[in-house]
């Protein structure tokens, strides 16, 4: 960065003006400063968004660009049984694993919050499945939900505690919380270590303070962590959302969206549509019609749960 | 091995001309007369090719050998990369949208139907290997032909037939699969009174699991569209269809409604099933192996084509493999050529025998490869080609039958009705009313 | 400072009898630590299994193993591309997180500190970037990818990484960069620097713990990335961990457990030694982030 300045510095009176004035003026330098990620972003990521938006708009398959038709292919949607079972299991899989996440992650924050021994190494291998490329744990965990193979099922038959082995995807309702559970396995690291940062801004002196006048550990939590910590879990769970709700690589492993389309996900039924459907019109406008829902779901989080809009440089 | 085959291999060279004539064949008397392919390789070219990975190692093994034989012969670089060949379709799909990619890449089922006008006409190449080696099987005309042209040239299929245990199914009273729907519904009711039942899979397979849903559609008169493209899935014999397939499903292993692909490889060859339907891979990782155990196995282990239904003629659906090469191909002529130097005899006998017959021949012709009769179990997979339905049938293939299979439809509507998640006749209707939402698009 | 805060908060432990510690605190701890950490235990175990030992549970325990054998890791390390897919990871990563980082810091400092005009929409508008699911983006992107030139190389990967990185990292600078005293800054201006020189002199030297963490984050996502590197990369010795092992160990309809699980398990343990370093940092790095 200083070679930038100095390469300004030798190109003249005229340009050292120019320089000057952009770095007196903070629009103009703010801008400049934006221009690497608005440039990464714009190329890389409005543009096919637009283009992405206008493929729903047309009859586009696989090689042919298509022609604009409206919003026939949002008609054929909602007509569609299927559509709807994917919206459903979305909403399902990205509330429930969510909640989890949160309720996980967060116990588990406040328990790595604690003196013990070995505290940084116990934070450090609790962050292990999040490491772990997605794809490839997701085949772990379809090994160990083997309908015939599955170590769990064998556990609890050999404790007695169960007499055949559990059929983990093969019906609609245990495929789902399959699924979920392989999900939330993956996502409570982020969650818990996240927060965990956010427990350690809460002064202690609150704390005691609430002990001194008689407060309960239910009540210490319930008025001192749960407010102090609501600006990071709204982040958090707005990131643990939208990453939930567009999941795509646990389903593409685990069931391709079986058993009858139990585990269907609007991201893997559109990548279904539109890949090996070749209907490329229909599977952008299932993606599309997504982003409403993920436009809620960050404007709740974002505006509801936050006390104050720091994120956004304002002051209180 | 590989030198009693090449032995043979040049024996049947010359009958192979002869051989011509059997039922079921294409290619016309013009194509025929053409005896020669002389297309040149442009000059300097090189190709990249896209295929499946190996079910088989024979396969990979024979398939790199061939490339490097065309390489040293023509100066042609020839690059294969290969993938879970269920990876490959987002590839092709990218390809054929973006228009750059591989030169040539090996599709499975219709996906050459989906961008037909991205391809590149072969129709001279076809001509000339149908007329060389005795015409190709009829399905061909249905997977790698548009309007008359052929848009890429088959390779074959992945024959899908019964693999079971033999001593398993004495036990259950039958000398060998029973060739009619009864018997072998009484089968496998007995094999899983005996403990040692059949699976079959359920979920979003791809292969298996479209396979023997749509084997049991069509052995009982059901099908999803007619000649005219018309959905008439929601017939009485679809629903008995659904039915029977309700009573086998009673029959199977816990499980199968999670079953993907691998699934029942993997319960087959540790003991858990006894009859199964698969490509001859089963049969491969059983024989090649190290393991004493397994190699008992493998004896124990037969094949047998599915039975045959009220309509008398065999009602197979296997995975079909097409090689497509793209218009962007900067060297169209290589690529042709390449593909007639891996479909010529002198390739293709040593290739398929390597991987025993995993890829069953779509030229008539072929069916004397002698590898067919070294083995008899691997006989079942033989005519894979010859007797299959495509999966669009009975009408066209194209973007409608892609979709309806990229959606699972007809495996799904046998997993609702097997599993009772909801009546057979609703079964029915809703597929019904999604295939004719999909065709009238 | 967040150090001094932990010790803190966790300071009051004495007010807990160590029974009921070892009820509230140790067991519950502990049944996380089992069930995150068992699906490594299985990875690894089936890793060091040989083929025969991996579908046997007539013999022994399937949680043990009778037999170790490296044979998977000597396969996947001496008879595959995966050295070369490992390699092929780790520069794209750091290159990816080095690009976001790059410019997350200058979007960062400019919405936090210079407040143009339009700095609070800018900030609202780069988290929207997360509403785009990959898993259709990356056909209009495809596309582009092609238009550019790009088209199977690593370049391409390295270039649409920042898409999911940059948002994450400025938002986590932004915060970070709160909470450095505005005096500091004034003080600089009043003596004549640029805000180049201060953002390089000054800001930077005191945000590296919020570095760390965004680079970590960034890291680990590209190392993960699936769908990208899927359909973008065809050749082999171009391909990522995720894809590499996916795509080319997966043999028609057999999955080789061993290769797989050992796969996965070297691929992510350059990311586990990078957090086992870096882990104190990343919790008081966020915890700056969400100071006001």
């Amino acid at each position: 960065m200083t070679v930038v300045s100095e390469g300004l510095g030798q190109r003249g009176a005229g340009w050292r003006r120019l320089a000057a004035v952009v770095a007196d003026s903070r629009d103009l330098l703010g801008w400049l400063f934006m221009l690497p990620a608005a440039a990464l972003l714009l190329v890389f990521l409005l543009y096919p968004l637009g283009l992405g938006l206008w493929l729903g708009l047309t009859d586009a398959t696989l090689g042919e660009p298509g022609e604009f038709i409206g919003w026939d292919n949002f008609v054929t949607l909602f007509a569609d049984d299927v559509y709807w079972l994917s919206v459903f299991n979305t909403i399902v899989y990205t509330v429930v694993a969510s909640v989890a996440k949160f309720m996980l992650g967060l116990w588990l924050a406040m328990l790595l919050n604690e003196h013990m021994p070995f505290k940084a190494f116990i934070r450090a291998i609790v962050l292990l499945p999040w490491i772990v490329p997605t794809v490839l744990s997701a085949i772990a965990f379809w090994w160990l939900y083997d309908s015939q193979f599955s170590i769990i099922s064998w556990a609890l038959i050999h404790m007695g505690l169960i007499d055949h082995n559990i059929d983990f995807l093969g019906n609609p309702v245990n495929a789902r919380i399959s699924v979920i559970i392989a999900n939330v396995w993956r996502g409570i690291p982020f969650v818990a270590i996240s927060l965990l940062a956010g427990l350690q801004t809460i002064p202690s002196s609150l704390y005691e303070a609430a002990t001194l006048d008689g407060a309960t550990g239910w009540q210490r939590f319930r008025f001192i962590t749960l407010p102090m910590l609501t600006p990071i879990i709204a982040v958090v769970m707005t990131f643990s959302v939208l990453f939930t709700f567009t999941d795509f690589q646990l389903i593409y492993v685990l069931t391709r969206g079986g058993p009858i389309n139990a585990t269907h996900l609007m991201a893997t039924l559109a990548f279904q549509r539109a890949i090996p459907g070749g209907q490329l019109g229909q599977g952008a406008a299932l993606a599309s019609s997504m982003i409403p829902f993920l436009v809620a779901s960050v404007m709740f989080s974002y505006f509801g749960l936050q006390r104050r809009k720091w994120q956004q440089g304002g002051r209180d | 091995m590989t030198e009693i085959t090449r032995r043979d291999a040049i024996k049947l060279g010359a009958a192979a001309a002869l051989t011509a004539g059997a039922s079921g064949l294409a290619g016309g008397p013009a194509a025929q007369a053409q005896t020669a392919f002389a297309l040149k390789p442009e000059a300097g070219a090189s190709l990249k090719v896209l295929r499946w990975k190996r079910f088989v190692q024979g396969d990979e093994d024979v398939w790199t050998a061939n490339t490097k034989k065309y390489s040293d012969a023509t100066g042609v670089a020839v690059r294969v990369d290969s993938e879970n060949w269920e990876d490959v379709r987002p590839k092709a799909a990218v390809a054929a949208n973006v228009g750059s990619g591989p030169d040539i890449i090996i599709t499975t089922n219709d996906d050459a139907q989906k961008f037909p006008n991205k391809l590149l006409d072969v129709s001279d190449l076809a001509d000339y290997l149908g007329g060389k080696y005795g015409g190709w099987y009829d399905v061909c005309n249905r997977y790698s032909k548009r309007d008359g042209k052929w848009i890429g040239i088959p390779m074959g299929c992945a024959g899908n037939a019964l693999v079971y245990r033999k001593s398993h199914v004495q036990k259950a009273g039958f000398e060998e699969i029973p060739k009619d729907l009864a018997g072998y519904l009484k089968l496998c009711q007995n094999l899983k009174k005996n403990g040692t039942p059949a699976g079959f899979a359920l979920g979003h397979a791809t292969g298996d699991g479209n396979c023997w849903t749509h084997w049991c559609l069509w052995s009982h008169g059901g099908k999803m569209v007619n000649e005219k493209n018309q959905v008439v899935l929601n017939s009485p014999e679809t629903i008995e269809a659904l039915e029977y397939a309700k009573q086998l499903y009673a029959t199977y292993i816990d499980g199968t409604l999670s079953w993907l692909d691998p699934s029942n490889n993997k319960a087959f060859l540790t003991g858990e099933i006894s009859l199964t339907a698969n490509g001859i891979s089963v049969y491969y990782a059983a024989k090649t192996s190290t393991d004493p155990a397994m190699k008992a196995l493998a004896d124990d282990i037969y094949h047998s084509n599915f039975p045959v239904g009220p309509s008398g003629v065999p009602t197979e659906q296997n995975l079909f493999f097409n090689m497509i090469i793209f218009k962007y191909s900067k060297y169209p002529n290589a690529a042709k050529d390449y593909l007639r130097f891996m479909m010529e005899k002198e390739q293709y006998f040593p290739w398929q025998t390597a991987s025993i017959g995993y890829t069953a021949h779509p030229l008539a012709a072929y069916s004397e490869n002698p590898f067919w009769t070294q083995d008899p179990k691997s006989l079942p997979y033989r005519d894979a080609v010859k007797v299959m339905r495509d999966n669009g049938y009975s009408g066209t293939l194209g973007a409608a039958s892609a979709q309806c299979m990229a959606d699972f439809l007809i495996v799904d509507m046998f997993a609702k009705a097997c599993t009772g998640n909801v009546s057979i006749k609703d079964a029915a209707m809703q597929a019904h009313e999604q295939a004719k939402r999909i065709y009238k698009a | 400072m967040a150090r001094t805060l932990a010790d803190q908060a966790g300071g009051m432990h004495y007010l807990v009898s160590t029974p009921r510690r070892v009820v509230t605190v140790y067991l519950p701890l502990a049944i996380f630590v089992f069930v995150l950490l068992f699906p490594f235990y299985w990875m690894a175990i089936t890793s060091i299994k040989s083929n025969a030992e991996l579908y046997d549970t007539s013999h022994g325990s399937p949680f043990w193993v009778i037999k170790p054998t490296f044979e998977h890791y000597y396969h996947l390390l001496f008879e595959t591309d995966y050295p070369n897919w490992m390699w092929n990871t780790v520069i794209i990563s750091v290159v990816a997180t080095f690009l976001s980082l790059f410019a997350s810091v200058l979007a960062a400092y400019s919405i936090e500190r210079l407040r143009y005009r339009g700095a609070r929409t800018a900030g609202l508008v780069i988290f929207l970037a997360y509403l785009v699911p990959p898993s259709i983006l990356f056909l209009p992107l495809a596309a582009m990818v092609l238009n550019l030139g790009l088209f199977d190389s690593k370049l391409c990967l390295m270039l649409t990484y920042p898409t999911f990185l940059i948002p994450f990292c400025t938002w986590l600078l932004m915060g970070y960069f709160k909470s450095i005293p505005y005096e500091l800054e004034e003080c600089a201006l009043i003596d004549g620097a640029t805000r180049l020189q201060i953002l390089v002199k000054i800001i930077l030297p005191l945000a590296v713990p919020g570095l760390i963490s965004a680079g970590i984050f960034g890291f680990t996502l590209s190392w993960n990335e699936f769908i990208y590197a899927l359909t973008f990369i065809s050749s082999s010795e171009n391909k990522t961990i995720p894809i590499g092992v996916v795509t080319e160990l997966v043999e028609g309809d057999v999955y080789h457990w061993g290769p797989l699980m050992a796969g996965a398990l070297l691929g992510s343990l350059p990311v586990a030694v990078l957090y086992s370093f870096f882990v104190e940092h990343y919790v008081s790095s966020m915890t700056g982030a969400v100071k006001e």
